[in-house]
């Protein structure tokens, strides 16, 4: 029957099965492959993976001039793109997003516009941004930025348009609310758990954007890493980055649920 | 200060060609309970909005307290059917949330945070007294998903009254409540009338100053102390709705039984005057309520 619940004994015992044959049925396709080839660095066992990470964690360089490895220069390279990309694009939908929302005479020359360039896929511009604003930090910002702006802005804006209703506004009026109250007051609240859900589900766009663009022109970062260790055929450094990534966005995602749940404890999905 | 809480002056309202209301005239003196009845379309929200100040009237004039209405503003409280309460807030602060627009400024909130507390903590101990009155005291804390439609519509009422506006609009206030509910909200509108009877005979403004828009006639009659009907049924009725009936009705205490027989010939004449098609009358035959109030007075002075 559909939707009938199971025991939580074996929904747990299901759940921990799942992930014990993904585990054993990679370590068997792997013993398979080192069979065939004793020197394949395609699909490594557990043991090579182990070293990977422990490899990612070792110091560069020589031994008396050593630099810091190789994890910590990706991850940050890409969580300070990440974040700043974010940070603009959120704050530019959040202003754009709710004056939309507001005032029909920003909605009317804006909607179209914001509509039409939420349609074309930022990683399609690319190149646009190579040629106007070059390859460096400024360009993965602003393709970050702008590559979760139009999209956001849409979102924040039909909030504003579905979760606030007239009669909620005309009723501030009447409680002497001011203009600037109101959004602020009125609109911003009611609509601040839909905006927090809204950069959580722009984390993963936000995140191909960038390692797509780190694969192309990148000198550090998670993206650029990744290409480059596959190159070689390193594929115990390019498994384990990709299970960082997994666990970054589980942690990003955990991180904003949590917070919406302290700053809006009235809303519920 | 106006001897009127709200006036209407030949008011009209043209959508395009067509014609809505009609040289609507009024006066509610403060302390009434005034419920409005009329067929669905007949314009009733039109005027609504327009003593709202929403959606200004296309002629006419419309006076609170003998100020021109110029758009939404704290001189007239408004309860929707559908509660409009911010679901962000508990019910506390969203009583206070006019007290907190009204008496602090945002320059205050985020850079005086002593002096905007200190505030704070009178506005909850004034909502909390109005959250008493309205029979809501133990669900302060409560966010408007956590309550019931009737306390949701509490909180509502509150929420307008705090504000001491000139009049409080009611739009199909109960529509969506079950019988009980209804019932409990209607008792306590008579218990603010009762109120502002205590206040006229000390000599004091009364407070509440009522408008109600309903589609019960029984509502109309048991809660209110003057009915208006509006409706085109009357002679010149292509001309748009006009008043077709304006009378006092009898006034219940809280206390005494809802027995609705005691009006039922006035149902019958209101049913008549404002709901029936075929009855076409001159606009003015039931608009009497000054008239009626004037003999009223003579009797009580004749005894």
């Amino acid at each position: 029957m559909i939707r009938r619940t199971i025991p939580p004994w074996l929904f747990w015992l299901l759940a921990i099965g799942g992930v014990a044959v993904l585990l054993g049925s990679y370590e068997m396709v792997s013993a398979r492959q080192t069979r065939i080839n004793p020197l394949q660095s395609t699909i490594p066992s557990f043991e090579k993976l182990g070293e990977g990470l422990k490899q990612i964690f070792r110091p560069q360089g020589l031994p008396e001039n050593p630099k810091p490895p190789m994890f910590w220069v990706d991850m940050r390279a890409t969580l300070w793109r990440l974040f700043m990309g974010m940070g603009f694009g959120v704050a530019a939908s959040i202003v754009v997003g709710v004056l939309m929302g507001a005032y029909r005479w920003i909605e009317a020359p804006l909607g179209p516009v914001v509509m039409f360039l939420s349609k074309v896929p930022p990683t399609a511009m690319m190149p646009i941004y190579f040629a106007l604003v070059g390859t460096d930090q400024k360009m993965f910002t602003s393709m970050v930025a702008l590559g979760i702006f139009f999209s956001m802005t849409q979102s924040i804006y039909q909030a504003v348009r579905q979760d606030v209703s007239d009669e909620a506004i005309n009723k501030a009026y009447t409680l002497g609310a001011s203009e600037f109250e109101i959004i602020y007051e009125v609109i911003w609240k009611q609509i601040l758990p839909k905006i927090i859900d809204g950069v959580r589900l722009q984390i993963g766009p936000a995140m191909v954007f960038l390692l797509a663009a780190e694969m192309v022109v990148g000198n550090a970062g998670l993206g650029y890493q990744i290409r480059m260790q596959s190159r070689i055929l390193n594929m115990s450094i390019v498994y384990v980055y990709l299970a960082i990534l997994a666990f970054v966005g589980l942690i990003a995602e955990w991180g904003l649920a949590t917070m919406r749940k302290k700053l809006c404890p009235w809303y519920v999905d | 200060m106006s001897e009127f809480a709200l006036e209407i002056k030949a008011l009209s309202h043209v959508f395009g060609s067509y014609r809505v209301l009609d040289n609507i005239n009024l006066q509610v003196l403060p302390g009434q309970i005034v419920a409005v009845v009329g067929p669905s379309g007949c314009g009733k929200s039109t005027l609504l909005k327009a003593i709202l100040g929403t959606d200004p009237p296309t002629h006419g004039d419309i006076l609170t307290d003998g100020m021109p209405v110029r758009g939404p503003t704290r001189n007239v409280g408004i309860v929707y059917q559908n509660y409009a309460l911010y679901d962000f807030m508990s019910a506390e602060r969203n009583v206070g949330f006019g007290l907190k627009m009204d008496e602090t400024t945002m320059w205050m909130r985020f850079l005086q945070p002593r002096k905007y507390l200190a505030k704070r903590r009178g506005h909850i101990q004034k909502s909390l007294e109005f959250l008493r009155v309205v029979g809501l005291a133990d669900a302060c804390g409560k966010y408007p998903r956590e309550m019931s439609g009737g306390m949701r519509q509490r909180v509502a009422v509150a929420q307008a009254f705090i504000m001491r506006p000139k009049i409080v609009l009611l739009d199909e206030p109960f529509g969506a409540l079950d019988e009980a509910m209804r019932e409990d909200l209607q008792i306590m509108l008579l218990r603010f009338y009762q109120e502002n009877l205590i206040a006229k005979k000390e000599g004091r403004r009364p407070q509440y100053t009522i408008l109600m828009v309903t589609h019960e006639l029984n509502e109309a009659i048991y809660v209110a102390d003057r009915v208006i009907g509006l409706s085109r049924f009357h002679t010149d009725g292509d001309q748009g709705a006009a008043i077709v009936y304006d009378r006092p009705c009898p006034v219940f205490h809280p206390d005494d039984p809802r027995d609705f027989s005691k009006f039922v010939e006035q149902r019958e004449e209101l049913r008549k005057a404002v709901f029936d098609e075929n009855f076409i009358k001159d606009r003015n035959k039931y608009v009497t309520f000054w008239k009626d109030l004037g003999a009223l007075a003579n009797s009580v002075a004749g005894l």
